[in-house]
Formats: C-alpha cells, structure tokens, sequence
C-alpha cells in the first residue's frame, strides 16, 4: 500500500477534509451527548425509591386530596410517615426564572429522604418561623441567595387577594445525593399555605396533591399500595399509589416520545452524515480516475487502488469520530453543569463514544466501499481516456 | 535479432450503441528487440489501441500478443498487472504524474511494487532522475515543472523498473519543437545505451524521424514499414 501517496491524497483538498472530518465529529459528539440526556431520564427512573410511595388522586396529578386523608394513610399497616406535598407554582420576578417549590410537612420530609442533607442552616432553624423555606444549593447560586434571604414569589395557583407577593424566608440550604431530589429546588411549610388559605387571604384549591408516604423497613410496597387503594375504594375520592420509581416513570412517559425523539434525531443525523462523506469520497475518486488509470498501467492491484480509496474515507471518518467522541468525554464536566438541571443523572458514557467511533468508522467503510469498488472495476484504458 | 514484440491476426473491435467498430484486423506485427519504432497513422487508425494491447492493458478479441516469451494473451486481468509492473514502462501524452507526489516519488512509485528496500528505490528513482536530467528538480511537484520536464519524468519512471519496453503515445504531442527534440533525443539515447524496445505512436513525421522504423497503421492494416537506418546509410 503506497501509504505516502494515500496520506497525500486526504489532505489534497484540507478544507474538504476538514469539514468532511468536522461533520463526523460533531455527529459522534451529538450522539454522546443525546445518549446521556436519554440515560439520564432512564436513570432516574430505575433509581427511584421503592420504599417511598407517592399517593395521588386516581383521576390526575392535578386533583387535590382531602387533608382527612393524611391520618387515615398512617393508619394502615407497615406506613410510616405520610408527608403533604404541594406544588406551589410561585413566580419569581419573570416566569422565565421558573423553579419548583413545594408546600411539605419540614421534620417528616427531611426524615422521608435522608440523601437530603442541609449543608447550612438546620431543620430547626427551617421549623422556627412559619414562612421559613430551604433552597436547593443550584438554586442557590443560581440567584446568589444565602441563607437569611427573602424570596418573594406571585402566587400562581394560589395568589393572594390583596395580590401581594408571598414572602420566603431562606432558613436552609440542601445538597442532595439522590437523583430524584435536585439541587434547584425550595420546600417550604405546608402550614403556611394551608392557613393563609384558612384565612382566606388566599383563593386557591384546599387539599393535598400528593402523599408522600414512607414504608416501615422491610416492608413490601405492594401489599401496602394494594391496601392504600382499597381504603378509599368508595370515596370520597379514590386514590393512586405508586413506588417513587413508578412515579418518576410516569413522568418520563409524560414527557412521551423524548427518548425515542433523541434516538431518531441521532439516526437521521447520522444517516446524513453518511451521505455527506459518501459524497465526499465519490468525487475525490472522480478526480483521481486519472491518477487510477496510472496506478494501474503501473501495475498496481486491483485491491490496492480500491484500498486506497476505502481507506481514505475509513480515516477521514475515524479522524472525525475520534474526536467528536474524545470531546464529548473531556467535556462531561461542562456539559453536566449545563444538563444536570432537567436532567439528573446525567454523564457521557464511555461505552457510547467508543460505539460513536466504531460507528464512524462503519460509516468510512460504508462510504468508502461504492467508490473503491467503482475504481477497483474500472479498465485501465477507461480510466486513462478521463481527462484530469 | 531478437524478436522482441509479436502481433499475430491480432482484431479488435469497439461496441458503441450496437455499431461495431473493427479498429484492429488481423494484425501481424513483428517488433525486434532494442529497436525504436515510431508507430504512424490517421487519427482513429488504432495506434493507441495496439498500443494498449503490447503493454496488457487491453485484450485482443483474438489472435496473439506475444511480448518477450509471454503470451499476454494468456494473462488474466491480476497476471496482466504483475506483468506491466514488471515488463514494461508507459510514457502518455499529458497527465503522467500523480499530482500529490513530487517527482522523485513519481518516479519511485512504480519501484514498490518491486521487492527494493526503501534506500534502494530511492537511489534508483534519483538515478533514472539523473539520466533524464532532472536531478535538481527531484522534490518538486509536477505542478512545478514544465510540460517538457513532466514529460522526462515520465520516462524516468518508465525506466525506473528498468523494463525491456517503453511504450510511448505521442509523448511530444504537447510539446513545442525544441522541447519536443530533447524528449525525442532521450528516447533515442535510452534505445542506444540502454537497449530497449521503444514503441512510440506519433503524428508528427520529424519525431518520426528519430526512430529507427516507422510502421505506418491505416484502418487497422499494417501499411508499409521504412527503415531510417538504411535511408541514413543511403543517403
Ligand atoms: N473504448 C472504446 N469504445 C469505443 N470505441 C473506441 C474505444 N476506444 C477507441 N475507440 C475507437 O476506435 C478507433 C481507434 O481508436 P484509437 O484510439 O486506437 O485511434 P488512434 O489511432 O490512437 O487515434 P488518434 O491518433 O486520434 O489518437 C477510434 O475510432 C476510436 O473512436
Ligand atoms: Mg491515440
């Protein structure tokens, strides 16, 4: 194999190269990053607790429970805690600042999920004002709050009739460890909600949205949802209950054909890709049919003079495939701090660049093959009477 | 002499939409060793087919090409290949370089299908290099060079594997007249010192002239054959 002559011939045209090499690059690059944003919304999923059970309303999320409920929960064997859980919807400043907060019940959450850890202030500190909250540590830099701060939020969901703001209280900052509780969340008393409403400073829906409900260890989730269920069978409101990790799923299943939608948009990347290079290499062995007609009046092999070719397009694809996946691995770091707020849990995968490289290389091989074979076949007499 | 190229009742025929062309009909040919032949001929006569065929790069329908003591009519399309790498040097008209190499791995090129190490191919590309006089123009790229001097490295590689035969198709066809005479003046020096079987197709009777016969070619007959060296002699 002539590789000097080969070597030449890929860097004949280095702008062609380049982008040729570029568009691997960044299709193999796509694919690492669209296959941990995939694995991600997988992760937390499987991940979820099955020692905590969420219980709804069986007609929607968005149905509110009755507070009598809360008791009754507790009383059925192997429970043991049940936690209100309110979504609040407040805006801060610009509805483009969105973040969740949540109305809970402070000391029984914070014992329902221990990989929760309040890295300043302390639960007591949460509990010793009614408008106290705890921030997750993202949101926190994300607005540069600090504990002692206060957060004015419009209701949404719950706006008050005077329509002034409600007033929060930073009381806390949390680190969490586990993928289904982020770091750019508030929890603040759901006390505070239920009384303003009591009062009727506020218009709004009474009643709980979820229960969370933990089991007693060793306890099996199903008989206890099964029992859950069968409680409020005849009203006044039927409910659901499910393990966190059914939960969680269902909103990946809300969230419907994303996965499938990431996966297609990598294929038809790809697949595009494969055309561009295709193209590339079909017009490189268009303008070397003379400099084929040579090799071959030289004596050079059939095999070799397609090999030329194929192996051009398996380097320019490799080239691109390599490095495509070698950034996506070098800026794992960069891209979790972007994606680690919608998606938890995410991280590029090893694995997966290598599978983009090998796929890359696929691709030269694929491209590669129609115009080698083309070169390979071609008479010598034929190739020579092309005009350079 | 030697008998270093023989045709015999060589045809050929070209399809081109369902008219047949007979380019070559029933050729007979004989070709002495270390001889330099000019081949002439109208356009469209079949020069550079028969051309094609002595160097295997094309097949006969029928008949023989016997080069040497081989019969190329016997060689598959792989055995023809080995044989040109081997056998015979190739000079065209234009375009003879691969456009990426400079001229020495022009000229070295041919010499890796040969069982050299790497310090003896180039030696031996710098040296047929030399004997063209191109030795300070060895690391340009053809696009460097003259169409003279493209020319001369294209036969400095045709010698490179120090074939018996040289085939040349108008290799002064693109050339003025001066540049045309040193190209020619090669050849003819590569036949006397060196003693190889030129065969080179041309239009033009003076380069002809530098040849020791000329076979002149009509619709695929052999027409007559002048021998220069006796016209020089009776002169
Ligand atoms: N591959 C081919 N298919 C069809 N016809 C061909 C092919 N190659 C050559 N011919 C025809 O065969 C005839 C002889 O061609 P050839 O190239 O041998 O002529 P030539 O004597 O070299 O002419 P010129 O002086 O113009 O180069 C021409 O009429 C040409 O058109
Ligand atoms: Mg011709």
């Amino acid at each position: 194999m002539p590789w000097k002559l080969l070597l030449r011939n890929v860097l004949r045209h280095p702008i062609r190269a380049l982008l040729t090499s570029g568009s691997v690059a960044v299709a193999v690059f796509l694919m690492c990053v669209l296959d941990a944003a995939y694995r991600g919304l997988d992760t937390a999923v499987a991940e979820a607790s099955k020692t905590r059970l969420w219980v709804q309303s069986a007609v929607s999320l968005f149905v509110d429970l009755p507070e009598s409920y809360q008791t009754k929960i507790e009383s059925v064997p192997g429970v043991k805690d049940v936690v209100r859980f309110q979504w609040f919807g407040g805006i801060y400043q610009d509805p483009s600042n969105f973040f969740a907060q949540f109305g809970v019940d402070p000391a029984k959450w914070a014992a329902t999920y221990p990989e929760v850890q309040l890295v300043e202030g302390t639960l007591s500190d949460w509990e010793k004002g009614r408008t106290n909250c705890i921030i997750g540590k993202d949101l926190a830099n994300r607005f540069g709050w600090r504990v002692g701060d206060r957060v004015p939020l419009i209701g949404t969901i719950f706006a008050r009739v005077d329509g002034s703001v409600w007033d929060f209280t930073i009381a806390g900052i949390y680190e969490s460890k586990s993928v289904n509780v982020d770091q750019g969340t508030m929890f603040f008393h759901f006390e505070y909600l239920r009384e303003t409403l009591e009062q009727g400073a506020v218009q709004g829906p009474s009643g709980v949205g979820v229960y969370l409900t933990s089991l007693q260890p060793g306890q099996d989730a199903s008989a206890v949802i099964a029992n859950i269920e069968q409680m409020f069978e005849n009203g006044p409101q039927r409910v659901r209950a499910t393990t966190e990790a059914e939960f969680q799923r269902q909103f990946v299943t809300m969230l419907g054909s994303v996965p499938t939608l990431l996966l297609s948009i990598g294929g038809g990347v790809l697949f595009a890709i494969f055309f561009a290079v295709l193209n590339t290499v079909l017009m490189a062995a268009r303008e070397r049919t003379r400099d084929v007609g040579i090799l071959k009046a030289l004596g050079f092999g059939n095999g070799t003079i397609g090999g030329l070719l194929l192996v051009e397009a398996v380097l320019l694809c490799a080239i691109g495939g390599a490095f495509g996946a070698g950034l996506a691995l070098a800026g794992n770091r960069g891209l979790w701090s972007v994606f680690n707020n919608f998606i938890p849990g995410f991280s590029i995968h090893g694995a997966v660049a290598l599978s983009g490289l090998l796929l890359s290389i696929a691709i030269g091989l694929l491209a590669g093959a129609l115009p080698a074979l083309r070169m390979r076949s071609i008479a010598p007499v034929t190739a020579l009477r092309m005009e350079a | 002499m030697a008998v270093a190229i023989e045709i015999r009742s060589v045809s050929k025929t070209y399809h081109r939409g369902g008219e047949a062309l007979r380019v070559l009909d029933e050729l007979d040919l004989q070709m002495d060793a270390s001889t330099f032949y000019a081949l002439m001929g109208p356009s469209g006569s079949g020069k550079t087919t028969l051309l094609n065929l002595v160097g295997g790069l094309d097949h006969a329908d029928s008949g023989q090409v016997v080069v040497g003591d081989i019969d190329l009519t016997d060689l598959d399309g792989s055995g023809l290949a080995r044989w040109r790498a081997e056998h015979c040097g190739f000079v065209f008209q234009g375009f003879n370089l691969l456009p990426v190499l400079s001229a020495r791995e022009n000229v070295e090129l041919p010499l890796l299908l040969s069982p050299l190490s790497k310090r003896q191919r180039r030696e031996q590309a710098e040296r047929a290099l030399e004997l063209v006089g191109l030795q300070d123009r060895m690391d340009h790229k053809p696009r460097e060079l003259s169409g003279g001097q493209e020319q001369r490295v294209a036969i400095a590689r045709a010698i490179a594997t120090d074939p018996a035969v040289i085939l040349a198709d108008e290799p002064t066809g693109d050339l003025d007249r001066t540049t045309a005479d040193a190209v020619l003046e090669l050849l003819q020096r590569l036949n006397r010192e060196l003693q190889k079987t030129i065969l080179m197709v041309t239009h033009d009777p003076q380069a002809a002239s530098y040849a020791d016969k000329v076979i002149h070619l009509d619709k695929g007959k052999l027409g007559r054959i002048d021998d220069n060296r006796h016209a020089a002699k009776g002169n």
